[in-house]
C-alpha cells in the first residue's frame, strides 16, 4: 500500500517552498502549521528586512504563502500539530490534533520543516543582562523595533545615541552546549546594523565580535558596506559583562586588537542569539524516528552530498530543522526535499504496480 | 565622563624609556618602555567613527575606516619592522580616538606601498597619507621642522636641498664630456635629460650623474638638461602633504618644458619618474618619460666592454620604480649585462622590496623618524644586503646612495660599497675619469 500525498510539517519559508515545490511537480501535499498562520519565524517574530538584501520581510513571505494557499493540490492546516506518527515509510498515519478536535490523516513521505528557535539569553554564561536591563535586547527584538521604523531604548522611549551588537550569544560555547556556529548572526547584525543606522543617522553603531562569518556574498553585500558605507564600528573583541552605569550601560571587553581592557557605554545593547533546535523540530523528529544530532536538530545522514535525507525512509527534513540555516539554506534545502519526497513516492508507487 | 577618569587617547609608539613622576612621592623617574607602558592608563575608554570623519572627508582619505583588520600590512610595512607604526594599527587607534592631524604617526609612513599590495580592502595609505598630511598643513597641525625646512627650500630654490639654481649643471663640468645646456642650445633634442635634485647637487650623485653622461655619449644618445631652469617635480612633497607647492612646481616645470622641443624625458629619480608619469598627466600634461635604466637597457647588447668587475653585487629594488611602477626588469638587465657581476637577490626584493625609508618625505624626516624606530629603515636594509654576502649594493634612485652609505657605516658594515648602476656601467666601460 502506498499514499500519494507529502506531509509539509511547519509552514515557515522552508516548509512553504518545499510544499510548494511537491505541489508544483505534481504531487499532492498536507501542509501542518501549529500556529495560526503562515510564515514560520519571520512572521512571527516581525522581521523587518530579510537578509542579505534587506527586501521588507513581510510582502516577500506573504507572495510565498499565497503560492502555497492558492493551490489546489496543497491543503492547509494551520492551529494544527502532529501528535503521533504511525504506519511505515510510503504509508504513515499520522495523528493530528487541531480546531476541530483530533484527526488523521494519510501520507507517503513525511518532510520535517520545524525550524529553530532563538537562544533564550537568560541562559547565556556571560552577564548580559537580558532579563535585568531593559535596554538589553535581542536582534529578533531590534527587527520588531526596525518593522515599526522606531528604534527606541525601552527605558525610556528615547532613541539611543550608541548602540552595540555583541556576537555569538548562545553560540560557539561548550559551556552551554552549543559548540555550532548559528551561521547567520553576523549578516543579521550587519544588517540591522545598516538599517539602524539609516533609521538614526546621528547614532553610533558598534559590532563586537570574535570573527566575522559572512562567507559568500554577503561579505560584499553586507559586511563591506555596513563598514564602508554605513560606517558601522566593527572591534574585534566579545564583550565579557554587560553593567548599569548611570541610565546608560557600560559594556566590558577586551579590545583584542589592541590588547588592552576597553569600557564603552552603549544606550542599546544588541544580543545576537544564535539558532537552536526548536520544541517542534525535537519533537517531531522523535515521532518520525528520524535521528537527532546532539543539539537536537535533525541529522542528514547523507550530508554532504544528500542535505535532506534522515536515518528513516521516507521522512526528510529541510531549513532549520537540520541546524543553522540562512534563508537562502532554507528554501533551498526545502526544494531539494520536495524533489527527495516526490520521488520516493513515485518509487513506491511504481514497485507497487510491480 | 568614562570609567577610571581622564579621557587618555592610546599611546601605542612609545619611546625608548620616559619620565614617570611617582604619584605618591611627586618623583620622576625613568622608566623603560616595557614599564611605563604599565603606567599609563591602559583600559580604552572610548572607540567609534568619530576619528574617521574629518579623514573620511578629504579626497583620497576614504579608504582609512575600510580596515577590517586582518593584519596582513603589519608584516609587510618597513616602519613596523623596525618600530611600533603599522596601516592596521594606525586604523585601529583612530577608531579609538587619537587624532591623526596632530599625531606622530602621521608622518611616519613612507608611502612605499607594500601595504597596499597587500590589502584586500585596497586601504590606500597613497591616497591617505598626503590627503591627511595636508590637512594637518592647512590647518596649522604641527609638521616636523625639518620637513618644513625642506618645504621652505623647495618653495624658495626650486630644489629640496636649498641649492642656487645656478649651479644646477655644475656637476657638467666633472663629466669629461660635453653636456649640452637647452637654455643654451634650445635645439630640438631625443632625449631631455631630467637630473632632478639628488644628481644634480649631492657630491655623491653628481658622480652619477657624470657617469650617466659619459655612458649616454658614449652610446650616442642625443640629450640635454635644463640646467639652472629646472626646477624638482616634487613628488616626495606632495606625498608629504605639501599639495599647494607641488601644485606650483608642475606650473613652473610644465612651462619650462614647453619651451623645448624633445622626443621624450628620462630622469634617474623614481620620485620624479612617478609624478611625470601619474600626476602630471592629471593636470593634463602628457610626456613620454623613462627611467634612465629603462633608456639603457635595450641598449645594453651594444655597448663596448672595458673589462670586468669581479664583484658580488645585490640590488635594492626603488619603491617607485619597483612597486608603484612595476619596473623590476630594466636594472636587472643592464646589472646582468656587467661582465663580472654576479647579482645576488635579497630576500626582499622586486615586489616586496624593503623601502629605504626616503619617499614620502621621509628623506627629510630622518631625525624626527629616530624618535619613533629601533633603526632607520635604510640601516635594516643595509643589514639585509651585508647578509647576502655582497660587496656592492646597487641602486637606482638618487636618494639611496647616501642613506645606504650612512647606513652601511652605522651599522658597521663598512665592507659594503653603495654604489648606482650607471656607476658600475661607467667603470665597465672603462669611461671612469
Amino acid at each position: 500500500m502506498s499514499f500519494d500525498t507529502v506531509a509539509v510539517i511547519g509552514g515557515g519559508p522552508a516548509g512553504l517552498r518545499a510544499a510548494h515545490g511537491v505541489a508544483e511537480i505534481g504531487g499532492k501535499v498536507l501542509l501542518l502549521e501549529q500556529r495560526d498562520f503562515l510564515g514560520g519565524t519571520p512572521i512571527a517574530e516581525r522581521y523587518a528586512g530579510l537578509t542579505p538584501h534587506g527586501e521588507p520581510a513581510r510582502p516577500q513571505i506573504e507572495a510565498m504563502i499565497a503560492a502555497v494557499t492558492a493551490h489546489q493540490d496543497v491543503d492547509v492546516r494551520t492551529g494544527t500539530v502532529m501528535t503521533a506518527v504511525d504506519g511505515e515509510p510510503g504509508a504513515f498515519t499520522l495523528t493530528l490534533r487541531g480546531q476541530e478536535g483530533e484527526q488523521r490523516a494519510e501520507c507517503g513521505a513525511i518532510i520535517i520543516a520545524t525550524g529553530f528557535s532563538h537562544f533564550d539569553p537568560g541562559r547565556e554564561t556571560q552577564m548580559y543582562g537580558y532579563y535585568e536591563f531593559p535596554d538589553v535586547i535581542t536582534l529578533s527584538d531590534l527587527e520588531g523595533m526596525l518593522s515599526d521604523h522606531q528604534v527606541v531604548r525601552p527605558s525610556n522611549g528615547q532613541p539611543p545615541q550608541r548602540v552595540c551588537f555583541i556576537q555569538c550569544v548562545g553560540s560557539r560555547d561548550r559551556h552551554i552546549g552549543n559548540e555550532y556556529c548559528s551561521k547567520v548572526c553576523c549578516g543579521v547584525a550587519s544588517k540591522e546594523a545598516i538599517e539602524v543606522r539609516q533609521l538614526l543617522p546621528d547614532s553610533k553603531v558598534y559590532i563586537f565580535y570574535i570573527d566575522m562569518r559572512m562567507y559568500g556574498y554577503w561579505e560584499n553585500q553586507i559586511y563591506w558596506p555596513a563598514q564602508e558605507k554605513h560606517h558601522v564600528q566593527y572591534v574585534k573583541g566579545i564583550i565579557s559583562e554587560v553593567l548599569g552605569k548611570g541610565d546608560r550601560l557600560l559594556v566590558r571587553g577586551e579590545d583584542t586588537t589592541m590588547g588592552r581592557p576597553m569600557e564603552l557605554e552603549m544606550d542599546l545593547v544588541v544580543l545576537s542569539v544564535g539558532m537552536e533546535a526548536s520544541p517542534g523540530t525535537r519533537q517531531t523528529a522523535v515521532m518520525c524516528g528520524a535521528a537527532q544530532n546532539k543539539y537536537g536538530f535533525v541529522d542528514a545522514v547523507g550530508s554532504p552530498l544528500d542535505t535532506v535525507s534522515t536515518s528513516r525512509d521516507g521522512v526528510f527534513a529541510c531549513g532549520a530543522a537540520l541546524g543553522p540555516a540562512d534563508l537562502e539554506d532554507s528554501v533551498s534545502s526545502g526544494a531539494a526535499a520536495a524533489m527527495k519526497a516526490f520521488a520516493f513516492l513515485r518509487s513506491r508507487a511504481a514497485a507497487a504496480a510491480g | 565622563m568614562p570609567i577610571g577618569g581622564r579621557k587618555v587617547p592610546p599611546r601605542a609608539v612609545e619611546l625608548e624609556s620616559a619620565t614617570v613622576a611617582s604619584p605618591i612621592s611627586g618623583r620622576e623617574v625613568e622608566l623603560p618602555a616595557m614599564w611605563n607602558r604599565m603606567f599609563e592608563p591602559r583600559v580604552l575608554t572610548e572607540t567609534g567613527p568619530d576619528g574617521f570623519e574629518p579623514i573620511s572627508a578629504l579626497p583620497g582619505g576614504e579608504s582609512l575606516e575600510w580596515c577590517y583588520g586582518c593584519g596582513k600590512c603589519v608584516p609587510v610595512c618597513p616602519v613596523d619592522l623596525v618600530g611600533e607604526y603599522g596601516p592596521r594599527k594606525l586604523h585601529r587607534k583612530v577608531q579609538t580616538g587619537i587624532d591623526l592631524l596632530t599625531d606622530d604617526d602621521l608622518w611616519l609612513c613612507t608611502t612605499c606601498g607594500n601595504c597596499l599590495r597587500v590589502c584586500p580592502k585596497e586601504v590606500d595609505m597613497i591616497q591617505i597619507m598626503p590627503a591627511v598630511r595636508e590637512a594637518a598643513l592647512t590647518q596649522g597641525a604641527p609638521v616636523p621642522s625639518e620637513l618644513q625646512d625642506v618645504f621652505e627650500k623647495t618653495f624658495r630654490y626650486g630644489n629640496a636641498l636649498g641649492e642656487n639654481a645656478r649651479r644646477r649643471a655644475q656637476w657638467t663640468r666633472g663629466a669629461g664630456v660635453p653636456v649640452r645646456l637647452l637654455p643654451s642650445d634650445p635645439s630640438p633634442v631625443d632625449v631631455l635629460f631630467y637630473v632632478e635634485d639628488y644628481w644634480s647637487y649631492h657630491p655623491r650623485g653628481q658622480q652619477a650623474a657624470q657617469a650617466f653622461a659619459r655612458v649616454a655619449t658614449a652610446l650616442g644618445v642625443d640629450f640635454a638638461i635644463l640646467g639652472h631652469e629646472e626646477k624638482t617635480v616634487g613628488d616626495s612633497q606632495r606625498l608629504a602633504g605639501e599639495q599647494g607647492l607641488f601644485d606650483s612646481l608642475v606650473e613652473d616645470v610644465t612651462a619650462t618644458l614647453a619651451k623645448y622641443e624633445f622626443a621624450r624625458i628620462v630622469t634617474p629619480d623614481p620620485h620624479a619618474f612617478n609624478a611625470l608619469v601619474k600626476e602630471y598627466p592629471k593636470r593634463g600634461h602628457e610626456f613620454d618619460v623613462l627611467h634612465y635604466t629603462q633608456l639603457l637597457s635595450p641598449l645594453a647588447g651594444q655597448i663596448t666592454w672595458a673589462r670586468e668587475l669581479n664583484l658580488r653585487v645585490t640590488f635594492h629594488d626603488p619603491c617607485y620604480l619597483g612597486r608603484h611602477n612595476g619596473e623590476y626588469d630594466a636594472p636587472r638587465t643592464l646589472i646582468n649585462a656587467i661582465p663580472g657581476v654576479e647579482l645576488v637577490e635579497m630576500g626582499r626584493c622586486r615586489e616586496n622590496g624593503y623601502c629605504c625609508g626616503g619617499g614620502g618625505g621621509g628623506m627629510w624626516l630622518d631625525g624626527f623618524a629616530k624618535n619613533h624606530a629601533a633603526e632607520r629603515l635604510s640601516e635594516r636594509r643595509v643589514r639585509e644586503a651585508a647578509a647576502t654576502g655582497a660587496n656592492v649594493l646597487v641602486v637606482c634612485c638618487p636618494y639611496e646612495v647616501s642613506r645606504f652609505e650612512d647606513a652601511a657605516k652605522s651599522t658597521g658594515n663598512d665592507q659594503l660599497v653603495v654604489k648606482d648602476i650607471i656607476e658600475l656601467i661607467d667603470e665597465a666601460m672603462g669611461l671612469a675619469t
